[in-house]
């Protein structure tokens, strides 16, 4: 690659990065403001691999059933796939998505820009 | 191409013939030549292999269910039964003490792992073998393998009977545990007196639905036949010509008939 080239695309990348903190930036902010709506009441204590069972899924509020149900359906997506199916602004499913994973009961995993959720289901057997 | 179902049999309290709807429903819808597939998810008292019959099986739902078998091992064929081109396969629950006692002490994590292992069933069964219904006769109450079951069924049929603990049960599952999974539920009124008359079918369906506020499939009424036979007939396979059988002829027909 040429000199040229290369300060060519050194914006590029800069800009990328911009984007990918504000993402970040964004989605910690969504998850403030549902804590906020919520009152802070359905996170406790931040627990370490609290699996997802259905008791787990019993007790839970309303709307974060709705969203870990949807993922325990589809084992692993993001935040756009859960609310194409609950039909519920992406926003609000990353919010809710996050909170689970501060609760201990899913995990995440960056793959390039986006962000994928799932249940820890090793070990089987 | 219509996607198969998944169809939970459940009840609150026990002896209000989850099994023998469950064998009967699946042996009618095979009878009108459906491919079907019955899993026993009673791990605590199973009893599918005793009313059908089975006395060896290879492999459990139990093994499956711990990850050291998959699907196809645990399927009994049953189609040589049917006499209407239908197919009808069947799993099995463990009925060994050694079994049962395992899988009582089950954690929250392999729970979660089984759930996880019973939603794949709807791809593994549903959509590569094609079945029209997987049919779960459940445990009775509040246990983990029938809420799990619960969970990934499309279509809840909960049996009940007119005893009392059994309506206020019933009344409270329907709230905190079937709506709170969104769960499409039809009930099933079994063992009813003095339904003879269609005065009497029809106070019946009224009381019923004022209590239950849900729909409601069918009311069976409490047949001499079926209590004689000691869980050891299959009405829609032996005796098709059955009051008994004619209403799980109906019932299949009005599910076959939900979108």
């Amino acid at each position: 690659m040429s000199k040229q080239e290369v300060l060519g695309k050194r914006p590029l990348l800069v800009l990328e990065k911009i984007r990918e903190n504000l993402e970040r930036l964004n989605e910690k902010m969504e998850i403030m403001i549902e804590l906020q709506k919520h009152g802070r009441k359905d996170i406790q204590q931040p627990l370490a691999d609290a699996p997802l069972d259905v008791m787990t899924l019993l007790s839970m509020p309303d709307h974060l059933r709705k969203t870990a149900m949807t993922l325990c359906r589809m084992g692993r997506a993001t935040a756009d796939e859960i609310a194409l199916q609950t039909r519920r602004a992406r926003a609000v499913e990353s919010a809710y998505l996050n909170q689970l994973v501060i609760m201990g009961h899913l995990k995440k995993e960056r793959s390039g820009r986006k962000a994928y959720f799932f249940e820890e289901r090793e070990n089987q057997g | 191409m219509m996607l198969g179902k998944i169809v939970a049999v459940h009840s609150y309290k026990g002896g209000t013939g989850k099994t023998l709807l469950s064998v009967n429903l699946a042996a009618t819808f095979a009878e009108h030549g459906k491919k079907i597939c019955l899993f026993d998810l009673d791990f605590r008292a199973p009893s599918l292999a005793t009313i059908l019959k089975i006395e060896k099986a290879e492999h459990w739902l139990n093994d499956y269910l711990n990850g050291m078998c998959e699907i196809d091992k645990v399927l009994i064929d049953l189609s040589d039964r049917v006499h209407n081109g239908g197919k009808l396969f069947v799993g099995l629950a463990n009925p060994a003490t050694e079994a049962i006692r395992d899988m009582s002490a089950k954690d929250r994590k392999w729970e979660m792992r089984a759930l996880g292992r019973l939603l794949a069933l709807r791809t593994s069964l549903l959509n590569d073998k094609g079945l029209d219904y997987l049919i779960l006769d459940t445990s009775p109450g509040l246990q983990y393998s029938s809420i799990n079951a619960i969970v990934i069924a499309d279509l809840v049929l909960v049996a009940t009977t007119f005893d009392r603990s059994d309506v206020d049960g019933t009344k409270r599952m329907l709230r905190e545990l079937y709506d709170l999974f969104e769960k499409k539920t039809e009930v099933i009124l079994n063992k009813v007196l003095d339904v003879s008359s269609r005065a009497g079918k029809d106070a019946v369906q009224t009381k019923l639905k004022d209590i239950y506020q849900v729909p409601l499939l069918g009311v069976i009424p409490c047949f001499c036949d079926v209590l004689k036979a000691e869980g050891g007939v299959i009405f829609a396979q032996e005796k098709p010509d059955h009051p008994f059988a004619r209403i799980l002829d109906e019932m299949a027909n009005r599910i076959d008939g939900m979108t």
